[in-house]
């Protein structure tokens, strides 16, 4: 059954890591500041980390899944050179899942 | 940040030192607080008995009973750092063999959410008021006082006494009933 979730593409390309990243990262710190100054006024703490909750999981949702947005810069792999002695020519795709760890 | 666990593994991370920023900065704003209230405590009697210590060795010792009314409003002490605070009422007091004797009566734990106005009346003490020896007798000074630990959400854990203290004669004789 894992082998199902294994075979999902989740990769996004370099411009479009760095896009994501930056996204979550406004996220949660807009929601801790609005959190933070909520819970002051109302002088409850739960109220905020209930807040930098919800925006955890507001940018769960923008992040985690390979929108298109973060694929917009794929790598200009080259094109694929034809091999004299018809060995089976690699896909870019193999490239990719090799090369990077991250 | 190829993959799926990999993003949730930085997102999760940074959420959790926002967190910690966060209960950092709750700490900050309440920790110069005061929290001190004034604290109304009265009296209506007080009897003496001299009985066999159970507790300690085989002499007998003065027990204490003590009918005590409280009045406090503990309002302004809960803001969004304090989880409970923990309510005790010692009573203080010198012998001829220990300089310092401080036993307490009574305690309760207020939550925060509860009713925070004390209005207590006629309260019997919840511990035996024992003495190491016979110095309760006709001792002349006593004092009652109602203090409180405050255990906050993040940060020290203040121990405040209150405002209020009483200081009040024990009765001479045993078995001897004083009204006041």
């Amino acid at each position: 059954m894992l082998s199902v979730f294994k075979s999902i593409p989740t990769h996004m390309d370099y411009k479009g890591q760095k896009l994501a990243e930056q996204i979550f990262q406004g996220i949660i710190l807009i929601s801790a500041v609005i959190g933070f100054v909520y819970g002051l006024i109302i002088q409850q703490f739960g109220w905020t980390v209930y807040i930098v909750l919800a925006g955890f999981a507001v940018s769960c949702l923008l992040t985690l899944p390979p929108w298109p947005m973060y694929r917009r810069n794929p790598l200009p792999w080259q094109p694929v050179a034809p091999e004299a002695s018809g060995e089976p020519t690699q896909k870019p795709q193999d490239n990719t899942k090799r090369k990077k760890h991250k | 940040m190829n993959t799926v666990l990999s993003r949730a593994n930085s997102l999760f991370a940074f959420s959790l030192s926002v967190m910690a920023a966060l209960t950092f900065g709750c700490f900050v704003t309440t920790a110069f607080k005061d929290r001190r209230v004034p604290v109304d405590i009265h009296v209506s009697k007080v009897m003496l008995k001299n009985v066999d210590d159970f507790t300690g060795p085989r002499e007998r010792s003065d027990l204490g009973f003590i009918t005590f009314d409280i009045s406090a409003d503990l309002e302004p002490i809960f803001d969004w750092n304090v989880k409970q605070l923990f309510l005790y009422l010692s009573a203080e007091y010198a012998t001829k063999s220990n300089s310092l004797n401080q036993v307490v009566l009574w305690d309760r734990i207020i939550l925060r959410g509860e009713n925070t106005k004390l209005n207590l009346r006629d309260m019997k003490s919840k511990y035996f008021f024992f003495d190491d020896g016979n110095g309760l007798r006709a001792n002349k000074n006593i004092t009652l006082t109602l203090s409180w630990n405050v255990v906050p959400n993040a940060g020290i854990l203040p121990l405040v006494a209150g405002s209020g203290h009483i200081s009040l004669p024990f009765p001479e004789k045993y078995e001897a009933t004083k009204s006041y």
